[in-house]
């Protein structure tokens, strides 16, 4: 019954201060998410609607693509297309050629990080800065993301303070966040003054105008856009949206549902290049339009990346976002991770515990613990069921399918009671593992029935 | 080129179902009170709003907050407190060690106490580049909700624009909230 997943989580388990910090902390931001949605009266129906508007774009991508195109060249914009990957990362490295860049000042962005493209910058010698401060730490620390909104949550502030004497030099034991971040800021400002290009995600792609959105906190994207010459935005091609209106709908759910404010400081409209600049667009596929020809999945394309069903999962928030085997973790990415590979990607469909609180929270309405469900239907198909719960399941149906057998089974059972522990917990039975069994009742409900126990 | 065609063609031979647009109709919040809400938003976001009085000179205002401020920037002609004219500088880098910048938003948004600017500098840098960030708005200009807020771009021509919704901010070492990541580590709106 071992899959990677709960291999991974059992690593991180070990450590049960942590363990119950992080559980606590995401807990806070799903009730601070709760504060939010419960103070609009319309919350239900902003869902529903982004949900719709969702719907409509991904069974539009053709045209919506087509406009956004069209509108951003007309802004002055030099717009790309990316199959996958490598044509993501080659269209990057060609533009940084073409400016003789050295170094790319770089906001959060998912996708880069699905194309692992900061990994093929940097063999090839270029110099990629993380701006956001989460995303700044954990490439010094040499990490990947634990969370896609919260990518350190996984670090406690001893280890940054550590780690910022060595390249920072900031005091030795001084752990103060606020102390720490300011002197990220002060260590940034100069990256920001002389980087050569600037790189940032997209939350959203206006069809109708041509504009891309980004939403920070930290004003990382504005700082890095306003000094090089060069911007270069990329975005999945899920992220369009119709017109402005319909940013209406997103922007009220995007923040409130991630970390529980009402917007993020943030939320910036790109339009043109700066004077004499240049403004590039790349518009990603990378299995997108793969998605589009599974109707029981085509939901996951809904996803706005708030990250508030990493935060009210039970087992992501127990177990951390490096359990997962997938770059995004908790139930989207498990989601997301089975539709790029499935015998890949799924020892994570385990790492569920069909609550469907994820599904209930999604502010777009993504059917995510449903998702799940179907995708374990299907691991037998693609051979890789747990041969222990296929044994099991096996053998309950053959007791199910034989009544007699299975009262007399039923009869022994409480001898299970007084077996010996080394028994009854070990490791053929992963049931025991972590916790007790309970205890078996002396008859069975049949038994009682029978004798007119139960009226 | 082919590579576009070929992902339009694979969005086209893989989409299924195409569902309609929803009409955008809901009955979003609206306030009685959209001044104390805009301020009681901005303040949970860690900025700042004061209705200018009758009679107040705004510098006045300005100044009183920012007693310390000695580098302040402002390319609006009513702003005599500050100590130059960002837009006279031919690099935008030349803007670090802004103690102040004093801009002008369109209007502010009751529901998160953001202020929607568009570049009316010439460099967009200086929204946030200061320690400091002042946003003048006509208190008649604010609107209930994003709808509304939407509502009121629909006509507007920027090459960039924002909502600014308090300080910049970030909570990425272990949840603890620091004011100042990158940009300004305070905001006031001056609502005139």
């Amino acid at each position: 019954m071992s899959t990677k997943h709960s291999k991974a989580a059992a690593r991180f388990i070990a450590n049960r201060k942590q363990e119950a910090w992080h559980d606590e902390t995401l807990w806070m931001v799903r009730a601070k998410r709760d504060k939010m949605s419960h103070s609009l009266p319309e919350w239900e129906r902003l869902r529903e609607l982004a949900c719709d508007i969702k719907l409509y774009t991904n069974s539009h991508l053709d045209t919506l693509l087509e406009e956004f195109e069209k509108n951003a060249l007309a802004n002055g914009a030099i717009v790309h297309w990316a199959k996958d990957a490598a044509e993501h990362n080659a269209i990057v490295l060609n533009i940084l050629q073409q400016h003789k860049a050295h170094t790319l000042i770089k906001s959060k962005s998912m996708l880069t990080e699905e194309c692992g493209m900061n990994e093929f910058l940097q063999e090839k010698g270029y110099d990629i800065i993380e701006s956001d401060l989460g995303e700044r730490i954990l490439q010094w620390m040499d990490l990947h993301p634990s969370h896609i909104v919260m990518p350190a949550i996984h670090i406690k502030r001893q280890e940054v303070g550590e780690m910022m004497e060595r390249v920072l030099g900031t005091e030795k034991g001084n752990a103060d966040p606020t102390y720490l971040t300011h002197a990220v800021r002060k260590d940034m400002r100069e990256k920001f003054l002389t980087a050569d290009v600037a790189m940032t995600g997209a939350n959203f792609a206006v069809a109708s105008t041509g504009e891309i959105v980004v939403c920070t906190n930290e004003g990382n994207a504005d700082m890095g856009t306003s000094f090089p010459p060069v911007h270069i935005a990329t975005f999945g091609m899920e992220k369009i949206v119709p017109n402005r209106e319909s940013l209406g709908v997103f922007t009220r759910l995007l923040a409130r549902s991630g970390t529980g404010q009402p917007i993020t400081s943030y939320t910036s409209h790109y339009c043109n290049p700066k004077e004499g600049g240049e403004f590039h667009i790349i518009i990603v596929d990378n299995g997108r339009s793969d998605i589009l020809a599974r109707p029981d999945h085509i939901r996951t394309l809904n996803c706005i990346r708030c990250g508030e069903c990493m935060n009210t999962c039970p087992v992501y928030r127990r177990t951390g976002g490096y359990s997962y085997t997938y770059f995004i973790p908790g139930p989207i990415g498990i989601n997301l991770g089975m539709l790029k590979d499935p015998v890949k990607y799924s020892d994570n469909v385990s790492a569920c515990s069909l609550c469907l609180s994820c599904s209930n929270v999604c502010p777009v309405k993504v059917d995510l613990g449903e998702q799940i469900y179907r995708w374990r239907q299907d691991l037998d198909k693609i051979g890789r069921a747990s041969s222990e719960k296929k044994l099991m399941s096996g053998g309950m149906k053959f007791l199910m399918e034989r009544p007699k057998l299975f009262n007399t089974a039923l009869k022994f059972a409480p001898l299970v009671n007084k077996m010996p522990r080394f028994m009854v917990y070990n490791g053929l039975n992963a049931w025991g593992k972590g916790r007790e069994l309970p205890v078996f009742a002396k008859e069975s409900f049949n038994e009682m029935w029978k004798n007119n126990k139960i009226k | 080129m082919s590579t576009k065609n070929d992902i339009l063609s694979a969005i086209r031979s893989h989409t299924g179902k195409r569902y309609n647009m929803p009409e955008l109709t809901l009955d979003a919040i609206t306030y009685d009170d959209k001044i104390a809400q805009f301020s009681e938003a901005l303040e949970a976001a860690g900025g700042k709003a004061v209705v200018l009085q009758a009679g107040e000179d705004v510098n006045d205002v300005i100044r009183r907050h920012f007693p310390d401020a000695t580098r302040i920037a402002s390319n609006l002609s009513g702003i005599t407190c500050a100590t130059f004219n960002p837009d006279e500088l031919a690099d935008s880098r030349e803007l670090d060690n802004t103690d102040l910048s004093i801009v002008e938003g369109h209007f502010g948004v009751a529901e998160n106490g953001a202020v929607w600017i568009t570049r009316q500098v010439r460099h967009k840098a200086l929204y946030f580049i200061s320690d400091s960030l002042v946003l003048l708005v006509d208190k008649e200009a604010l609107v209930n909700n994003m709808h509304e807020a939407y509502k009121q771009t629909e006509n507007m021509v920027y090459d960039f624009g924002a909502f600014i919704s308090g300080p910049s901010k970030t909570a990425d070492i272990e949840q603890a909230l620091v004011f100042g990541a990158h940009g300004p580590v305070g905001v006031l709106v001056i609502l005139k």
